[in-house]
């Protein structure tokens, strides 16, 4: 198929797109919030697959060929947009800062959450990954929000694994230490309006 | 003490891969220091919310595929025009410094000469004549063989003249 698709044979490319779009787009999700955006990757990915097919020498599979060319599409998408400025507790929408609270009020117990809020803390999450950097991104959403294993990571991304596994803890540190000061805030705030009353 | 705080667990790796006896521990301490607390909150709210933010995928619209074919075929027939276009340019190019080059040219042969200053009589001698004056005095006895003398024209244009 991808020696079809390298001789320019469309119907190949589009077999290889339709077979193998559902990874590429669930890869492209965890780098972008937006449906628009993980399209736009995904189709600059496969545009980008078909041009370079000539360096697919068939050695490896072609779904972790398309991985690495994902990865690094997404990648460089973040790297050129701007980061947003850090997070504050003004930024939250009333929903996130619902969220907080139950967690904050509720955080030894993890009670099911419904689909709702699950969106909202999904949405959260993005706005405070978005103020970290494309690698602190990708490695804290496969690692910690995926389990996957820290080959995985070093494979689609190219990095050792003692880099990766740097990379994490850092990420993990700025991740904490921005929750920690939403949550400061928060409880603060919540003091505050209490005395008030 | 610092080595007793658990922070650095809990970056180490992620929360839900320690096991039962490392978060007895860090539960122990986060019930006794304030810092360490707020540390595992955070961490456990992180945690919650890349969960969650790993859970939310996107599935391609059935019409990606035929979108992505389009776009590839837009952008072969771009990349097409495009090499057309710069051959284009390139032959105009060439064929306009041709044209400058041959009217250069034509300004050097024409207009040129004209403008030339006038070359003085004695001038013009030594540009035909490109012999030296010492060079004719040193050459005058070195006649070359091949050469005929006055005696041997006049004898030749008689010899024709009795032979007729």
């Amino acid at each position: 198929m991808a020696h079809d698709a390298r001789e320019g044979d469309e119907d190949a490319f589009a077999e290889i797109v339709r077979r193998y779009s559902p990874r590429v787009f669930r890869f492209a999700s965890r780098f972008f919030r937006q449906r628009s955006l993980v399209e736009e990757a995904a189709q600059e990915v496969f545009l980008k697959a078909f041009t370079q097919l000539g360096s697919y020498e068939g050695r490896g599979s072609m779904e972790g060929w398309l991985t690495r060319i994902t990865t690094n599409t997404c990648l460089n998408i973040l790297r050129s947009a701007k980061r947003r400025p850090e997070l504050t507790v003004s930024d939250l929408t009333e929903d996130e800062s619902t969220w907080l609270d139950s967690k904050l009020a509720d955080v030894a117990t993890e009670r099911h959450q419904s689909q709702e809020r699950s969106l909202v803390a999904a949405d959260l999450a993005g706005r405070v990954l978005e103020t970290m950097s494309p690698e602190d991104q990708l490695v804290l959403t496969m690692i910690d929000g995926e389990d996957a294993p820290v080959k995985e990571v070093a494979s689609v991304t190219g990095w050792s694994e003692s880099k990766v596994k740097v990379q994490a803890f850092r990420a993990r540190r700025k991740m904490r230490a921005a929750v920690e000061k939403l949550l400061g805030v928060k409880k603060s705030q919540d003091q505050n309006l209490k005395s008030a009353r | 003490m610092r080595d007793e705080h658990i922070t650095h667990m809990l970056e180490n790796m992620p929360l839900a891969s320690l096991g039962e006896s490392e978060l007895a521990v860090i539960r122990t301490h986060a019930g006794v220091c304030p810092d360490c607390r707020r540390a595992y909150e955070a961490a456990r709210v992180s945690a919650l919310l890349l969960r969650e933010r790993a859970a939310e995928t996107f599935e391609p619209s059935p019409f990606f595929q035929t979108r992505v074919t389009a776009t590839l075929r837009e952008r072969q027939a771009s990349t097409e025009t495009s090499a057309l276009r710069r051959l284009w340019q390139a032959t105009g190019a060439l064929v306009s410094s041709m044209a400058v080059t041959v009217a250069a040219l034509a300004l050097l042969t024409f207009i040129n000469p004209a403008h030339q200053p006038q070359a003085g009589p004695g001038q013009a001698v030594s540009t035909v004549n490109s012999y030296s004056a010492e060079e004719v005095i040193f050459d005058r006895n070195n006649v070359p063989d091949d050469e005929m003398s006055y005696g041997q024209v006049l004898t030749t244009l008689y010899d024709e003249d009795t032979g007729r």
